[in-house]
């Protein structure tokens, strides 16, 4: 009774902005507002928040604190625009005060710049390739920006091609832009997918697990099959296993591995492997 | 029924209930598996599916994108089950088309469309059981379906239907309060800075009394937004479980 009566004490006066370095790791939701690690210092235990008189005036700022997705600049305060887990990550080197995200589960994907996506073309007007990315609207592909693509020398593209390529140009005021070379004009695996295969969509939190760098999902699927397997940011996945039934095993266990705990993926490994 | 009394000497509503309180709510998030975003909300008898799409490709007419926002396109549609008449009803019919007007009145509000220009946001609500309070159960399945498709939002957006009958506000009406014929309010609130997303009354109330309503009905949202809070955690920590974190 009495917790019932402080939580609806709290929700009655509003969320009240918190630290942004208490609430790591920690469920937030749209309308809370978090404090920055500066803001936080001028209202500690100063009282009337002065702040101590310092010679170098350089040293006091921290550097700035990068707001990623789903977070938004409010003021001097980081409004939560998503529900997720709060992230933080130290910057690398020197300056700079870190970037903090909220780490949300989505379907949907949004352009970002130097994501690599798996598009399936849609038409051919011109000089460029209408690609479908899964986003708001389809991104443009130039018959130039593949390795070794002339004027003279086109590339073999067909419409309802898979490409796997990365934007150069991704942002809410313009239309995508995708590549399938790097800055130095090579390939690196981008380019049309090959023949055959199975192309199927998950969530995009499942996308980023899978690729991060040290998956156990991953190495697992790697140890059951030879495979070719392609991951696209937009929640996109290909794979191509030597025979069609081992290609819908392997597309099954990965849509499945959203909903499933880790001891329930390693008896489905299990029981496949002695099969 | 003559003679039935909404709210009884020691202060009982027809349910049971007191003045100031709600219906039992249980909600759940991504109940389907092909949409964006979905959810569904039970507030006592009253049941609504909210599904979200979105932001995607404007459908139909490429005119009526606009250069700096999202479109948002709400539709509401009740079952014809949902009453204790089987009533069917047109799809385009005025109370669908004031309701989905409504709905988009009260999202536009919450949803940052600045960040999705020229895209479009589909908003679905379907009405499984109606006992009082749809719009109310409409706004709160929406704001989490919204929430499980990872659109950014400002804000909650709870709403609450608010009533007076004998001198008392009384909060979150059912059918049988609706139906008495009395003055009834609907409001949806952004809980965190308490400003008013939609409020809409189409009965007359001396103006006396419209502060006192008012304010039940800004305590019921609150009310409600503690509720939806718990479940979207709850949500958030089971999600990230089955991912391992």
């Amino acid at each position: 009774m009495a917790a019932a009566a402080a939580v609806v004490a709290e929700s009655l006066a509003g969320y009240r902005a918190r630290a942004a370095r208490a609430v790591l790791e920690q469920v937030v939701l749209p309308g809370e507002e978090l404090l920055l690690p500066e803001q936080e210092d001028g209202e500690g235990p100063g009282g009337t928040g002065e702040r101590p008189l310092r010679l170098n005036a350089g040293a006091r700022s921290r550097g700035r604190v990068v707001c990623g997705p789903g977070l938004r600049r409010c003021g001097d305060r980081l409004l939560v625009t998503k529900c997720g887990r709060l992230r933080h990550k130290e910057p690398g080197s020197g300056s700079g005060g870190g970037v903090y995200w909220v780490d949300s589960q989505q379907k949907r994907y949004v352009p970002v710049k130097g994501d690599h996506v798996i598009g399936i073309v849609t038409a051919k007007s011109g000089d460029i390739f209408k690609v479908d990315v899964g986003g708001s609207e389809p991104a443009s592909l130039s018959y130039l920006a593949f390795e070794g693509a002339t004027k003279r020398n086109r590339p073999n593209v067909q419409v309802g091609d898979l490409i796997y390529g990365q934007f150069v140009v991704a942002n809410k005021d313009m239309e995508p832009e995708m590549v399938c070379i790097d800055s130095c004009g090579r390939a690196c695996g981008m380019g049309v997918i090959g023949q055959d295969g199975l192309l199927f969509k998950v969530t995009l939190g499942l996308i980023r697990r899978l690729l991060a760098p040290d998956c156990e999902i991953l190495q697992e699927v790697g140890k059951l099959y030879p495979l070719e397997i392609v991951f696209g940011m937009n929640g996109r996945i290909w794979v191509k296993a030597k025979t069609i039934q081992q290609t819908l095993i392997l597309a099954n266990i990965l849509e499945a591995c959203e909903h499933m705990t880790a001891d329930q993926r390693k008896q489905i490994f299990s029981r496949l492997a002695e099969s | 029924m003559a003679g039935l009394e909404l709210l009884s000497d020691q202060g009982y509503r027809v349910d049971g209930r007191r003045a100031g309180e709600l219906r039992k709510i249980q909600a759940r998030m991504g109940v389907f598996a092909q949409a964006d975003g979905s959810a569904y909300i039970e507030q006592g008898n009253t049941k609504a599916l909210a599904v979200v799409y979105g932001p995607h490709e404007i459908r139909g007419s490429r005119a009526r994108a606009l250069p700096d926002r999202a479109l948002v396109n709400c539709q509401y549609s009740s079952a014809t089950f949902s009453t204790g008449e089987r009533k069917r009803r047109p799809h385009g019919d005025r109370k669908s088309c004031e309701m989905g007007l409504q709905l988009r009145q009260t999202f536009e509000a919450a949803v940052l469309t600045q960040l999705h220009p020229r895209s479009q946001i589909d908003i679905y609500v379907q009405v499984l059981q109606a006992d009082g309070g749809t719009y109310a159960a409409c706004v709160n399945a929406a704001t989490l379906a919204v929430l499980d498709a990872g659109i950014p939002m400002r804000d909650f957006v709870c709403a609450c239907s608010a009533g007076f009958v004998d001198g008392t506000a009384l909060a979150d009406l059912s059918h049988v309060e609706e139906a008495a014929g009395g003055p009834q309010l609907a409001l949806a609130l952004l809980p965190s800075s308490g400003q008013i997303a939609l409020l809409e009354m189409d009965a007359r109330l001396h103006e006396d009394h419209l502060e006192q309503v008012l304010e039940a009905a800004a305590h019921a949202a609150r009310d409600v937004h503690t509720l939806l809070d718990r479940v979207v955690r709850q949500h958030v920590q089971e999600a990230s479980i089955l991912l391992g974190d």
